[in-house]
C-alpha cells in the first residue's frame, strides 16, 4: 500500500562542535551560531531515512516540513536530495519564539494543511534543546496514535508494525494509520548521503513558505507569550577538566600502569 | 488532595527504581511546599504495592486497575493518568524520564493544558520570589537551563538517576483511592504485539558501579567480546556508544548517551569512544571516566580523569591480565 | 561580481564534508601509516558521484560542474590527502581525458565504470628521463596490423598498482617530438605490461606510485584515444584540468592544517594559558587562513573559467602554484604550532606536512607552473 509520509525536521547548529566553542547569548538564552554550520538534527535524518525506505518499498510520497528561519530551506533541500518528494517551510516571526508545545501545534496545523497522511515521523530528540516532547504533543494535537523511540517500521494491510526500543529490549507495536512515530537510530536507518546528481535535482525544486496566516493559527498558542514555562537562565556548567595521562611505551606498560592507578584509587 | 502526583511504574511484581526516584522527587516537593504527595499506580492486581508506596513516602495512592492496563500502552496510560489528574487536581505531576514517562508526560501536559518540563535534574525555590524552578541539562549536556513555571499545573519528567530512591519508612500509611477506570479497547490506537527482552548477563548497565564501554574505535562485534571479558573480571556491565549500536555490533539497549541510558558508575572505562556530545550527555553522572583512544585530540579526554593514548584492544587485553593479577580473580 | 556558491554547491559541500568527516577522516591515519589503498572509501565515493563529478550522467558521472569538483577535492583532501589523490586521477586526469577525447565505445567501456568508482585508472605520462617534458616521450609505439605495440618505461605513475587500466602516452617517432605522441588505453593484465617497482614515498602513502614496463605490449587499435599524433594535445589539455584538481587538493590540505592548528592551539596550555592567546601563534594562524583563502579563490576561479568554456591554462597554473605553496606553508606552520607533538606520529600535523610536499611537484612542478605563467605573459 502506498504511504503518504510527513517528516518533521529541525535545523540546528551543529551539535558536535567542541564544548570550548559552545556559547550562549545571555540576552536570548540561545546558542550563538558564530561560524558553526547548521545541520538537520541527527535523529530527524534517521526519520527521513525510514520514510524514504518505506516509500521505496511501498510507493507513496514523502513530504518534509520544517518550522524555522529562512535558513531552514537548506535543511529541506537536503531532505529533497535524500529522496523526499516535497518540502514545506513554515517561517513566520509570530511563531519564531514559540516553545515546544507551540511548535508542535504549528507542525500539526501544517501537517493537516498538507492533507492526507498515513504516517508522521519525527526524530526522537532534537540536537539542541532536547525535550523529546514535540512528537507526543503533536500526536495529541492531531488526535492520532503515538509511538516513541521507533527504529523500524513495516507496513502491511492498512496497518503498520513499529519496533519501539525500550530500556531492556524492544516492543513490536501494531497501529492503524494515521499514526505518529518518533524515530531512534539503529543499524537499518543510517541516513544515506545524498548523491550528487540528486543534490543537483533538488536544487531545482521550489520550497513553498507558509506563514501563520496560511495555517489559521490561534495567536494565543504561539510565540514566547504562549509558553507556560519560562526559561529564566541558560548557563554553562563549570567543569574542571584535568585528564591525567597514563604513561607507558607499550600497550602492556600502559595497561599495567592503568590497572595500578585504578587499584590505587580503589576503583577496582 | 495531593499537590503532587507521581506515576509509579511496576515491573516483575515490584516497584521500579524509576518509581522510587520520582517518589523522592515528590517528597522533596513536599518538604519545599508542604503539599502532600499522591502516587498513581496503573496495572492489574496492584494491592500489594500500596503499602510499599506509603512506606516510600506517598500520602495518597491512586490505584487504577484495568485489564487494558496490564502492560504499558500509551493511549491507555495517558487517558487514565488524565482521569486521575481530573480527580486529584495536582499542581505538579512527576514522571520518570524513561520510555513511559517521556511519552505519557507530554501527552498528559497537552490534555491538562499544563506546562511541561523535560528531564529535570533538580529543583528548588528561588530565594527572592519563593517560586519553584527546575534545573535541567540542555544542548546535549553542554549547558544547563533554569525553567520556571508561569502557571500550574505543570507536568515534569525527572532525568533518570538524578534522584536517589527515598529510604523506606516501614509502617507508614496513607489514603488509598481506588480509581474507577473508564477505558475501552476502541480508544487504544496501538497494540503491543510482542515484547522482546534482551538478555542481561551480570549487572544491569544503569545500576552498575563499573561500566566498560566501547565505541566506533572497537570496530566490530568481536571487539566487544574482549570488553565483555574485561567487564566480567572487574564485575562491570558493558555499554556502547551510539556509533557501535547504530552499526549493529551490539543491541540498542546497550547504548549509553542522550538517546540511550544515563549511567552514573564509580568507574567508566571508555574504549575507542571519541566523546561525541550525545554520548557524554549519558555519562555526566560517572564519578571517574577513563578514556582509551588512539586519537589524543578526541573530545573524550576533556571529560576524562584518566587517559591512555594507544590501541584500545592491546590495552584492554593487557588490562584483563593485570586486573586478574591485582584482584586475584 | 558574486563571490558566492550556488545553493546546490553549498549543499554539495555539506554532503561531502560530512562524508569526509565520517568516512574518510577516521581512516586517514591508517591509510597513511600502513600505506593501504582506500578501496572501500573509493567505492562509496563512486556511488555518491565523487569519482566523476563533472562527467555527464550518461557516462556514469554526476553531471555537476568543475566548481563542484574543486569543492569535493578540497573537502576530501582536508580529511585525507591520499584519498583525494585517487580521486583526482580518476576525475580530472583519466575521466576528463576519456570524456573529451575518447570514442563513444571507449566512453561506455572505460569511462562509465570509472566515473562510478567501480574501477580505478592511472595516467602514464612521466618517464625516467622526462617528467615535465611531455613532448620528449621515449616510450615508443608502432602499428602492427590491427594492434599497437608499446615499448618503454613509465615512472612515478600514481595508482598504477590498483588501476584496472592505464592511459599510456608513447611516440611513433622520437624525432618529431610533440607531433608523434599517442594516447592508448592499456588494460591490466595485457601481456607485456608489468609493474616493475612500487616506490616508497614521503607522503600520499595510501596511493601507489609505480614504475611500469612495456615490452612488446600489444594493444588493440580501438584503444587509441583520438588519433595518432594527438597525444601531446590531449596530455596538455588534461594537465590543465588536472591542475585544478591538485590546486583544490592543496587548498584542502591547507584547510586541514588550519583546522588542526585551531583545535590544538585552543586546547594546548603553556604558561597557564591556551597557546592560542599568544600573538606568535595568532599570527601563524592568521597567515595560514589568509593564504588558504587566497588559494581557494584562485582555484574556484580557474574552475569557474573552465565551466564557462574559456581558456584557463594560465589561471589553473597560477592556482596550482599558489595553492601548493600555501599547502606547504600551512603544513609547516601547523607543525610548528604543535611543537614536539607536531613531529610525532600520534598527531596528524606530520602527515599533512609530508602529504603537502608532493603538491609542488606532481602535475607540473612549481617551476613548470612559473614557466607556463611567464610564457602566457610574454607571448
Amino acid at each position: 500500500m502506498p504511504l503518504n509520509i510527513i517528516v518533521c525536521i529541525k535545523q540546528v547548529i551543529d551539535p558536535e562542535i567542541p564544548a570550548s566553542q559552545f556559547k550562549i547569548d545571555p540576552g536570548t538564552k540561545r546558542q550563538v551560531q558564530g561560524s558553526h554550520s547548521l545541520v538537520i538534527s541527527a535523529y530527524d535524518q534517521n526519520a527521513l531515512e525510514v520514510a524514504i525506505q518505506l516509500k521505496e518499498k511501498q510507493g507513496g510520497k514523502v513530504t518534509a516540513i520544517s518550522v524555522g528561519a529562512a535558513t531552514a530551506a537548506t535543511a529541506l533541500k537536503s531532505a529533497l536530495s535524500m529522496g523526499a518528494d516535497e518540502a514545506i517551510l513554515v517561517d513566520d516571526p509570530a511563531i519564531a519564539a514559540s516553545d515546544q508545545q507551540g511548535i508542535a501545534y504549528v507542525l500539526a496545523k501544517a501537517t493537516q494543511k498538507v492533507g492526507t497522511f498515513d504516517l508522521v515521523l519525527t526524530g526522537c530528540v532534537s540536537g539542541d534543546w532536547g525535550d523529546r516532547a514535540v512528537p507526543a504533543f503533536m500526536a495529541e494535537e492531531l488526535g492520532i496514535g503515538c509511538v516513541s523511540f521507533v527504529s523500524r517500521i513495516e507496513a502491511k494491510d492498512g496497518q503498520v508494525v513499529l519496533r519501539r526500543v525500550v530500556e531492556d529490549g524492544y516492543e513490536l507495536i501494531e497501529a492503524k494509520t494515521p499514526v505518529l512515530a518518533s524515530v531512534i537510530s539503529d543499524d537499518t536507518n543510517t541516513p544515506r548521503y545524498p548523491k550528487l546528481k540528486d543534490i543537483m535535482a533538488a536544487g531545482k525544486k521550489t520550497i513553498p513558505t507558509w506563514k501563520a496566516a496560511d495555517l489559521v493559527l490561534d495567536p494565543d498558542r504561539v510565540g514566547s507569550g504562549a509558553a507556560r514555562v519560562a526559561i529564566t537562565d541558560v548557563y554553562l556548567p563549570l567543569k574542571e577538566s584535568k585528564c591525567e595521562m597514563i604513561k607507558g611505551d607499550t600497550p602492556q606498560e600502559q595497561a599495567a600502569n592503568l590497572a595500578a592507578r585504578l587499584r590505587e584509587l580503589k576503583l577496582i | 488532595m495531593p499537590g503532587t502526583l507521581v506515576l509509579a511504574t511496576t515491573e516483575n511484581a515490584g516497584l521500579t527504581r524509576n518509581a522510587l526516584e520520582v517518589l523522592a522527587g515528590g517528597k522533596k516537593l513536599r518538604a519545599l511546599l508542604g503539599e502532600p504527595v499522591g502516587a498513581a499506580i496503573l496495572g492489574r492486581e496492584l494491592s500489594a504495592h500500596v503499602p510499599l508506596l506509603f512506606a516510600y513516602g506517598a500520602d495518597q495512592v491512586y490505584r487504577a486497575e484495568h485489564q487494558l492496563l496490564e502492560r504499558y500502552q500509551g493511549d491507555a496510560f495517558a487517558s487514565v493518568m488524565h482521569q486521575i489528574c481530573q480527580r486529584a487536581q495536582p499542581n505538579m505531576v512527576l514522571l520518570a524520564g524513561d520510555s513511559i514517562g517521556r511519552e505519557v508526560g507530554p501527552r498528559l501536559a497537552n490534555r491538562l493544558k499544563a506546562g511541561f518540563v523535560a528531564d529535570f535534574v533538580d529543583f528548588d525555590l528561588e530565594a527572592a520570589s519563593g517560586r519553584l524552578r527546575f534545573t535541567r541539562q540542555t544542548y546535549g549536556g553542554k549547558a544547563m537551563a533554569v525553567m520556571q513555571p508561569k502557571a500550574f499545573p505543570v507536568v515534569a519528567t525527572a532525568k533518570l538517576r538524578a534522584m536517589e530512591p527515598p529510604t523506606k519508612e516501614e509502617g507508614r500509611t496513607g489514603e488509598e483511592i481506588v480509581v474507577d477506570v473508564a477505558l475501552e479497547a476502541s480508544q487504544l490506537k496501538t497494540r503491543v504485539l510482542e515484547k522482546i527482552q534482551e538478555e542481561v548477563t551480570g549487572v544491569k548497565l544503569e545500576d552498575a558501579k563499573i561500566v566498560v564501554s566501547g565505541g566506533r574505535g572497537v570496530r566490530g562485534p568481536e571487539g566487544f567480546k574482549v570488553l565483555e571479558q574485561l567487564a566480567q573480571v572487574i564485575k562491570g556491565a558493558v555499554g556502547a556508544s551510539r556509533a557501535a549500536t547504530d552499526a549493529g555490533w551490539v543491541p540498542p539497549s546497550w547504548q549509553v548517551g542522550q538517546t540511550g541510558k544515563s549511567v552514573s558508575p564509580d568507574l567508566y572505562l571508555a574504549f575507542g569512544i571519541s566523546g561525541a556530545t550525545q554520548h557524554v550527555a549519558g555519562i555526566s553522572g560517572a564519578k571517574n571516566i577513563v578514556a582509551i583512544n588512539t586519537d589524543p585530540e578526541a573530545p573524550i579526554y576533556k571529560v576524562a580523569q584518566l587517559g591512555v593514548v594507544g590501541d584500545w584492544k592491546a590495552v584492554a587485553t593487557k588490562l584483563i591480565e593485570s586486573c586478574k593479577e591485582l584482584t586475584g580473580r | 561580481m558574486r563571490f558566492e556558491l550556488t545553493q546546490e554547491q553549498q549543499l554539495f559541500r555539506e554532503m561531502v564534508r560530512e562524508f569526509a568527516a565520517k568516512e574518510v577522516a577516521p581512516r586517514a591515519k591508517q591509510v597513511d601509516e600502513e600505506g593501504v589503498f582506500p578501496h572501500e572509501t573509493i567505492k562509496k565515493m563512486g556511488e555518491l558521484g565523487l569519482m566523476g563529478v563533472a562527467i555527464p550522467p550518461a557516462y556514469g558521472g554526476a553531471g555537476a560542474d568543475t566548481v563542484c569538483y574543486a569543492i569535493a577535492m578540497e573537502e576530501i583532501a582536508r580529511a585525507c590527502a591520499s584519498t583525494s589523490t585517487v580521486m583526482t586521477v580518476n576525475n580530472s586526469l583519466v575521466g576528463d581525458l576519456l570524456y573529451r577525447f575518447g570514442s563513444e565505445a571507449q566512453k561506455l567501456r572505460y569511462l562509465v565504470p570509472l566515473a562510478g568508482g567501480r574501477t580505478v585508472a592511472c595516467y602514464a605520462l612521466s618517464e625516467p628521463g622526462a617528467g615535465s617534458d611531455a613532448a620528449g616521450q621515449q616510450t615508443t609505439v608502432r602499428k602492427d596490423g590491427n594492434v599497437f605495440v608499446l615499448n618503454g618505461t613509465k615512472n612515478f605513475i600514481t595508482n598504477a598498482l590498483e588501476a584496472d587500466f592505464a592511459v599510456v602516452f608513447a611516440t611513433v617517432d622520437r624525432g618529431i617530438r610533440a607531433k608523434g605522441v599517442c594516447a592508448l588505453i592499456v588494460e591490466k593484465g595485457t601481456p607485456g605490461f608489468t609493474i616493475t617497482k612500487v616506490e616508497k614515498k614521503l607522503g600520499i602513502r595510501g596511493s601507489s606510485c609505480c614504475q611500469l614496463l612495456f615490452e612488446e605490449c600489444r594493444v588493440p587499435a580501438e584503444n587509441l584515444v583520438g588519433e595518432v599524433g594527438q597525444g601531446f594535445k590531449i596530455a596538455m589539455a588534461t594537465l590543465d584540468s588536472g591542475r585544478i584538481g591538485v590546486a583544490a587538493q592543496a587548498v584542502g590540505i591547507a584547510q586541514g592544517a588550519l583546522d588542526i592548528s585551531l583545535g590544538y592551539s585552543m586546547q594546548r596550555v603553556a604558561f597557564e594559558k591556551p597557546i592560542a592567546s599568544f600573538q606568535a601563534i595568532q599570527w601563524m594562524i592568521a597567515d595560514i587562513a589568509t593564504r588558504t583563502e587566497a588559494a581557494r579563490l584562485m582555484t574556484y576561479r580557474a574552475a569557474w573559467l573552465k565551466d564557462r568554456g574559456g581558456r584557463y591554462t594560465r589561471e589553473a597554473s597560477m592556482a596550482k602554484l599558489l595553492a601548493s605553496e600555501t599547502a606547504n606553508f600551512a603544513a609547516t606552520k601547523a607543525l610548528q604550532i604543535h611543537g614536539g607533538y607536531g613531529y610525532i606520529y600520534d598527531f596528524p600535523a606530520q602527515r599533512l606536512f609530508r602529504d603537502a610536499r608532493i603538491t609542488e611537484i606532481y602535475e607540473g612542478t612549481s617551476e613548470i607552473q612559473r614557466v607556463v605563467i611567464a610564457q602566457h605573459l610574454l607571448s
